[in-house]
């Protein structure tokens, strides 16, 4: 019984862990929390539902356009933020993402409508069942797959890529690699695009799963950065691990009745108690 | 063929911290510039690799005004610039931090006969070298850039002077290859000696410009200069 809430709170989990990977990737390398992580991927999710149901486009063409629409809205995003904000603070480049993220949730009210539609499904049904009777679909083996999948892939990409020693330069010292010659911008609205892209690409495999209004979708972010926030918005493999167990831990709450209302609160939970463990360090530094 | 600062005025906050500066960096040569603290050296280099935009005159490298230019394209169009600090990346290895300008495996082998003693510290965190192993690696970069200019800002800085004494024949050895150096120095001593050209610069202003075997020569001719 508590191992099928547990299995059924890995979707969200891996999810969570996604956006949290990315969150970190984001962070590390372009110097902002991008608050519009999930929103330019719902944008894609409900464009390509458009091309699926209005234009009666195969399912997968529809994927692809809505993945590709996000990729270029996260691109458009980094790239206003790398022109005009390209020696701003943190916090001056992040709140641009969150006017980002309000603006693409009411950008889609205005295009897609006040009633939300389910989204095209891309996998269905179960993969296999857990000794106990839990039951694993497709979805979730494939979403947590997916999570491995980028936080491997973008470590030994940044490891072992001419590409990726780029980025970790301009990651240490910006104004340095410029010097150089490297072209940040570039790098940028590339990290940008690239992350959009996985966005886009998860709403599309966990979309149809879940509820998916704009709002829902787009805040998906606040879990996400619950997991980044595991990982101090510098390892990947923690935020990873992060999420899942969020998503876990979430999952154990709803198969009691009285803690449903418990669930939801557990990122935030786990936010406030990493900003207290920071603290805690601060003052202990500090008294040191 | 030169770098050439046609009256150069840089501000910066509180008003110009350089006044009217002229000068020229020769290909195969040595250019020291030396002067108190918060003269204006950095801010001269700076202004030169983009850091920083200047309020007046002109930046000429090889006849192309580069004022106006980028970071970026400045460091194609030839310039490179080692700023003050130890500028490696610290999460890079070494080995990475040369491959950032040293893009074929002749580069990278030119970039290491300057400094063998890298070799073995390829694989190495640039975080884990000492501060003198540092510099030889962000010289070695900057070098494999093949730069037609090369601006050095304070290399000796936080450095013994024996560690610094290692340095000043590479650079005079990389001069010697055809490339422009401008040399900013505290140890003022070491640096005129392999340059041809000197300056003095107090608070933003030229106050000397001429041969550095006459600054050598003449000790009070050295601290004049720096009272402005
Ligand atoms: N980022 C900045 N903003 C405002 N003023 C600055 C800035 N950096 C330097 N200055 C001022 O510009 C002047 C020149 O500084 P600069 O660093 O160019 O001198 P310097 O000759 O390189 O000194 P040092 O020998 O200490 O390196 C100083 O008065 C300094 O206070
Ligand atoms: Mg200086």
């Amino acid at each position: 019984m508590w191992l099928n809430n547990v299995v059924a709170g890995l979707t969200p989990g891996a999810t969570y862990a996604i956006v949290g990977v990315l969150l970190t990737l984001m962070s590390q390398l372009t110097r902002v929390v991008n608050f519009a992580q999930v929103a330019v991927g719902m944008f894609g999710g409900y464009i390509s539902l458009t091309l699926v149901t209005k234009m009666h486009l195969p399912i997968f063409v529809g994927v692809i356009g809505g993945i590709l629409v996000a990729a270029l809205l996260s691109a458009l995003l980094g790239w206003i933020i790398a022109t005009w904000l390209a020696e701003a603070s943190t916090s001056a480049r992040s709140a641009v993402t969150v006017a980002a993220l309000l603006f693409l949730i009411s950008l889609a009210f205005i295009l897609f409508g006040y009633r939300n539609q389910p989204f095209p499904t891309l996998v269905a049904g179960p993969m296999f069942t857990l000794p106990g009777g839990a039951v694993v679909s497709k979805v979730t083996v494939l979403v947590i797959g997916l999570a491995i999948v980028i936080t491997v892939g973008s470590w030994a990409f940044l490891k072992f890529t001419a590409f990726g020693v780029k980025l970790r330069a301009v990651s240490d010292r910006q104004m340095a690699a410029e010097l150089l010659g490297i072209n940040v911008k570039m790098l940028n609205v590339s990290v940008w695009s690239i992350t959009g892209a996985i966005a886009g690409l998860t709403v599309a495999l966990v979309g149809p799963t879940a509820s998916n209004d704009y709002v829902t979708v787009s805040t998906l972010v606040i879990p996400g950065a619950a997991a980044a926030l595991v990982g101090a918005f510098k390892r990947m493999d923690l935020a990873l691990v992060g999420g899942l167990a969020i998503g876990a831990i979430q999952g154990l709450f709803s198969g009691f009745p009285n803690l449903l209302i418990v669930r939801d609160w557990v990122p935030i939970i786990f936010i406030i108690l990493f900003l207290l463990w920071n603290q805690r360090k601060e003052v202990w530094d500090v008294a040191r | 063929m030169t770098l050439k600062l046609n009256d150069v005025t840089v501000s910066r906050g509180v008003g110009p911290v350089i006044s009217n500066v002229t000068l020229e960096v020769t290909p195969g040569e040595v250019t020291t510039v030396v002067g108190p603290n918060g003269a204006g050296k950095t801010s001269l280099l700076e202004s030169l690799s983009g850091v920083i935009g200047i309020s007046g005159g002109s930046i000429e490298l090889d006849g192309v005004d580069i004022s106006k230019m980028s970071r970026r394209r400045r460091s194609h169009a030839g310039l490179a610039h080692v700023q003050q600090g130890r500028m490696i990346f610290p999460s890079l290895t070494v080995k990475e931090n040369l491959q950032l300008t040293a893009s074929t495996k002749a580069d990278m082998d030119g970039a290491l006969a300057l400094f063998p003693e890298l070799e073995k510290r390829l694989d190495s965190a640039t975080v884990l070298l000492s501060g003198g192993e540092q510099q030889m690696v962000v010289l070695a970069r900057a070098f494999a850039a093949k730069p037609k200019y090369l601006l050095l800002d304070e290399m000796s800085l936080g450095l013994a002077p024996v560690v610094f004494l290692r340095l000043i024949p590479i650079i005079e050895q990389i001069a010697k290859t055809g490339v422009g150096v401008l040399l900013v120095e505290q140890f003022a001593h070491l640096a005129l000696k392999i340059a041809s050209d000197s300056l003095v610069i107090t608070s933003g202003h030229v106050s000397y410009h001429g041969p550095a075997d006459a600054l050598l020569k003449d000790p009070d001719l050295l601290k004049k200069a720096y009272l402005g």
